[in-house]
C-alpha cells in the first residue's frame, strides 16, 4: 500500500477496524503514522481532561454502602428549581395582577360615574319641568334651542 | 482435557469477580469516581451524574448476588450507569435544566491544566480550542455513538469491554466509533 491513508481509513483505524495492510503501511509511512499519532493525542487529552473535570465536580464519594443510601444531590433538584420559579411567579406576579384588576375596576367605576353625571346634567338643565314639557311645543322657541338650558333665562 | 482445564480457569476467574462484590464498601469506594466520570461526561449535569452514580450503586448492591462475573466488575457498573443514563437523558422534563446547567462546567479551566506548557502559545491555543470541539461534538452525537465515544476514549474501555457494557455487538460498536470519529475529526479539522 504506496498511498496514504484516507480519512475513513485513518477513523477504522482508530475504532478498531484494522487490516493487514494497514498495520504494514502505518509502519512504513511516517505522515500517516504521525497523523494517526497527533489524533490519538488529542483524544488522550480529551480523556484527561474530562478526568480533571470530574474530580472538580465530584463532592465526594460515599465510603460504604450506608452512606451511600443516604447521599442526596446538596443543591436543588430540578423539581424544586420548577417550584421555587412558580413561587416566585406567584410572589412577583400577583401584586401586579392585583394592580391591574383594581386599575380596571377603578376605570369602570369612573367611566359609570360619568355616565350617571351626565344623566344628571341632563335632567338638571330641562327647561321646564317634567309636567310641563308637552307645553313646550305650543312656544314658539327658537328651534335649535329648543330643549337647551339657555331656554329657560 | 484442553477445555476442561479452560473451564475451569475461566469459573475461577468468574468466582473471582463475583467475590469482590463480597466487599462492596470497597467497590464504592473504588469505583465510584468512574461511574460519576462517565455519567457526568454524558449528561453534563453535576446533580444528575451525582443522581445516576448513586443509583447505579444501589442497583447493584441490590442485584449483587446475581452478578456471576462473566465481565469485571467495573464494565458490570458501567453497563448499568449506561442504561441510567439512557433513561435519565431520554426524560424531555430535564432537558431544559440540563442546557441550563451545562454551562457552569468549566472545560477551558481543565483542559488549561491538561495541554502542557512546552508549546508555543499559539499551540496551546489550537490544542485548547480542539479540546473543546471534541467536548461539544461528543455532546451533539447522538446516544449510542457518544457512549460509544465515551466508553473508549474517555474510559479508555477495549472494543470488547465496550460491548460488554452497552450490550452490542463488537462490530456494531466499531460502526458507532467510526461515525462518532468521523464527526469528531470534522470538527476538529475546521480549527486547523
Amino acid at each position: 500500500m504506496n498511498q496514504h491513508l484516507t480519512s475513513e481509513q485513518i477513523s477504522n483505524w482508530l475504532a478498531g477496524e484494522r487490516t493487514p495492510q494497514q498495520e504494514s503501511h502505518l509502519r512504513e509511512c511516517p505522515v500517516c503514522a504521525g497523523e494517526v499519532a497527533r489524533i490519538q493525542t488529542t483524544l488522550q487529552s480529551f480523556g484527561a481532561t474530562v478526568d480533571r473535570l470530574s474530580e472538580q465536580q465530584m463532592r465526594g464519594a460515599p465510603q460504604s454502602v450506608r452512606q451511600l443510601a443516604a447521599v442526596r444531590p446538596q443543591t436543588t433538584r430540578p423539581l424544586r428549581w420548577a417550584l421555587a420559579v412558580a413561587a416566585l411567579s406567584i410572589a412577583v406576579g400577583l401584586p401586579f395582577y392585583e394592580r391591574t384588576m383594581n386599575e380596571r375596576h377603578r376605570q369602570e367605576m369612573a367611566k359609570a360615574d360619568a355616565a350617571l353625571l351626565e344623566q344628571i346634567d341632563a335632567e338638571v338643565s330641562r327647561a321646564v319641568p317634567a309636567p310641563m314639557e308637552p307645553l313646550i311645543d305650543l312656544v314658539a322657541w327658537d328651534s335649535t334651542n329648543s330643549r337647551g338650558g339657555s331656554t329657560t333665562r | 482435557m484442553q477445555p476442561m482445564a479452560t473451564s475451569t480457569l475461566m469459573t475461577d476467574a468468574f468466582r473471582g469477580r463475583a467475590a469482590e462484590l463480597e466487599d462492596f464498601d470497597g467497590v464504592v469506594r473504588l469505583h465510584w469516581p468512574r461511574v460519576f466520570r462517565f455519567a457526568l461526561a454524558s449528561l453534563r449535569d453535576r446533580d444528575a451524574a451525582e443522581t445516576v452514580t448513586q443509583d447505579c450503586f444501589l442497583k447493584a448492591y441490590r442485584a449483587k448476588d446475581g452478578f456471576r462475573g462473566e465481565s469485571s466488575v467495573v464494565t458490570w457498573l458501567l453497563q448499568i450507569a449506561v442504561n441510567l443514563v439512557r433513561d435519565h437523558a431520554r426524560n424531555r422534563r430535564l432537558q431544559f435544566w440540563k442546557r441550563n446547567r451545562a454551562a457552569d462546567f468549566d472545560f477551558d479551566g481543565a483542559s488549561d491544566e491538561i495541554v502542557t506548557r512546552d508549546r508555543s502559545p499559539e499551540a496551546r491555543a489550537l490544542a485548547k480550542q480542539q479540546l473543546h470541539a471534541i467536548w461539544r461534538a461528543s455532546e451533539s452525537l447522538p446516544e449510542r455513538q457518544r457512549t460509544v465515544f465515551l466508553l473508549r476514549f474517555v474510559e479508555d474501555m477495549e472494543i470488547a469491554e465496550i460491548a460488554a457494557a452497552t450490550k452490542i455487538k463488537e462490530g456494531t460498536v466499531k460502526i458507532h466509533l467510526f461515525r462518532a470519529l468521523q464527526t469528531v475529526r470534522a470538527r476538529m479539522e475546521n480549527l486547523r
